[in-house]
């Protein structure tokens, strides 16, 4: 009934459109309202899906920064060791007597005691005494020798002395380590002169250490009132916290060693 | 439990010449074996702390290259010690235990010097106790404060965790 009514008034012309009209009126805003909200929704979940796909691919690429941060880590420390390696083996080739490479493994810091033990003991022909070096310089001395390992007292260890001279002067003296972890120059004749800055070789008086390895740099020079000796503060050259490989001078010398050290490359 | 205390013990032992240099402030480190042996000495008594005190100084001394035997005999002596006082005061306060802890790591440098100076052991008495022994026991009692308060905390949590 309703149907044939509206078609009589839509044949009729005039305000044949009103019903139309009157619809159109209801059903606009409801058609507008129904697209903003499909258009909200499918515009919500391409964004949902968009955030899913967009947090698994930062999952995926933020496990990948991490396996490449800890590659890159990894790389950077073996460049670092690849460097001491080279360091060592170039020193290692210029020093004209036998020497054994080691690796740290232990260190004591204690303040009674400051050693390291490196892998390399009786089996690799390491005495007690043999010397310890690293290319900066003079690193310590072995003290006590096991089958697969070595304990290396420091420079700086409290009952460590090391006889020394003045390189610039060849005025001699004894390096001793004290329980601060500093190394103290003591015994050098007033005669004989030093400054600040000057560089301590091994003198290799006493036959443990041979001559001219590179102990450290004076800091301060101390008279206490002395009227025969000098006493002087060093700074290692060796950086005993750092260290982690060392060589051991197996084989005897009694050239001067300290142009094997002048001249070591820049790295 | 033999089993967790020998290897207490063997980790403590090796901890000294591993994990306490990464511990280093300002060139102090900790005395990881003697809080340890002082540690067990109060909570398991004197037998206890003087084994455990002994069995940590000797790897100690084996591995630092030093007199063998020194730091077993002055580590057995602190563990010693603590199991005795343990057992005369009222110790399970950490205000107490703290306190004990540094008094006993001076006595135990204060008797390693002693001892050493049978073997000629060159280094200054003031020094080593104002730069060395002093530095360590302070460390030591802060170390062992924060271990004190972590295993309470822990305790606490396990505990009401145990009580849900």
């Amino acid at each position: 009934m309703v149907s044939l009514l509206l078609l009589s008034l839509g044949n009729r012309g005039g305000g044949a459109r009103r019903p139309g009209d009157f619809i159109a009126v209801v059903i606009t805003p409801l058609e507008a309202a129904l697209t903003t909200i499909h258009r909200s929704a499918v515009g919500v979940w391409s964004a949902y899906l968009d955030w899913k796909s967009a947090r698994r691919e930062n999952q995926a690429l933020r496990s990948e920064v991490e396996r490449l941060h800890v590659q890159s880590l990894q790389v950077d420390e073996t460049q670092k060791e690849n460097l001491r390696l080279r360091r060592l083996l170039a020193l290692r080739d210029r020093l004209p007597l036998s020497t054994v490479a080691g690796e740290v493994i232990a260190k004591e810091w204690g303040g009674w005691v400051r050693s390291v033990t490196v892998n390399r003991g009786r089996s690799d022909g390491i005495a007690r005494l043999t010397p310890a070096i690293v290319p900066e310089g003079l690193f310590g001395r072995v003290v006590e020798v096991r089958a697969r390992a070595a304990v290396v007292q420091l420079l700086n260890d409290p009952s460590s002395a090391v006889a020394v001279m003045v390189q610039r002067t060849r005025t001699a003296g004894v390096a001793e380590g004290d329980p601060m972890g500093t190394v103290r120059l003591k015994f050098m004749a007033r005669d004989g002169g030093i400054q600040v800055g000057d560089l301590v070789v091994t003198s290799g008086l006493g036959g443990v250490f041979p001559k001219g390895l590179p102990v450290g740099w004076v800091t301060a020079v101390e008279d206490r009132g002395s009227a025969l000796f000098h006493y002087a503060k060093l700074a290692p050259v060796a950086d005993f916290a750092r260290v982690e490989e060392v060589l051991l001078l197996t084989g005897q010398t009694g050239a001067d060693l300290f142009p094997q050290f002048a001249a070591r490359p820049e790295t | 439990m033999r089993l967790t205390l020998a290897l207490a013990l063997l980790g403590g032992g090796l901890a000294q010449t591993s994990v306490a240099p990464a511990l280093r402030i300002g060139g102090v480190s900790p005395d990881i074996p003697l809080i340890l042996a002082v540690f067990l000495g109060l909570s398991r008594g004197a037998e206890v702390g003087c084994l455990s005190g002994f069995v940590m100084g000797l790897i100690q001394d084996a591995a630092a290259g030093g007199f063998v035997g020194a730091q077993a005999l002055t580590k057995a002596l602190a563990g010693f010690a603590a199991g005795q006082i343990a057992g005369r005061l009222w110790v399970s306060d950490p205000l107490v235990q703290v306190p004990g802890l540094v008094l006993l790591t001076f006595a135990e440098g204060l008797t390693r010097y002693c001892l050493l100076q049978f073997f000629h052991f060159p280094a200054s008495f003031g020094d080593l106790m104002l730069y060395v022994v002093l530095p360590q026991a302070l460390y030591n009692g802060a170390l062992g404060a924060a271990s004190v308060l972590a295993l309470s905390v822990a305790e606490s949590w396990r505990s009401g965790s145990l009580w849900r």
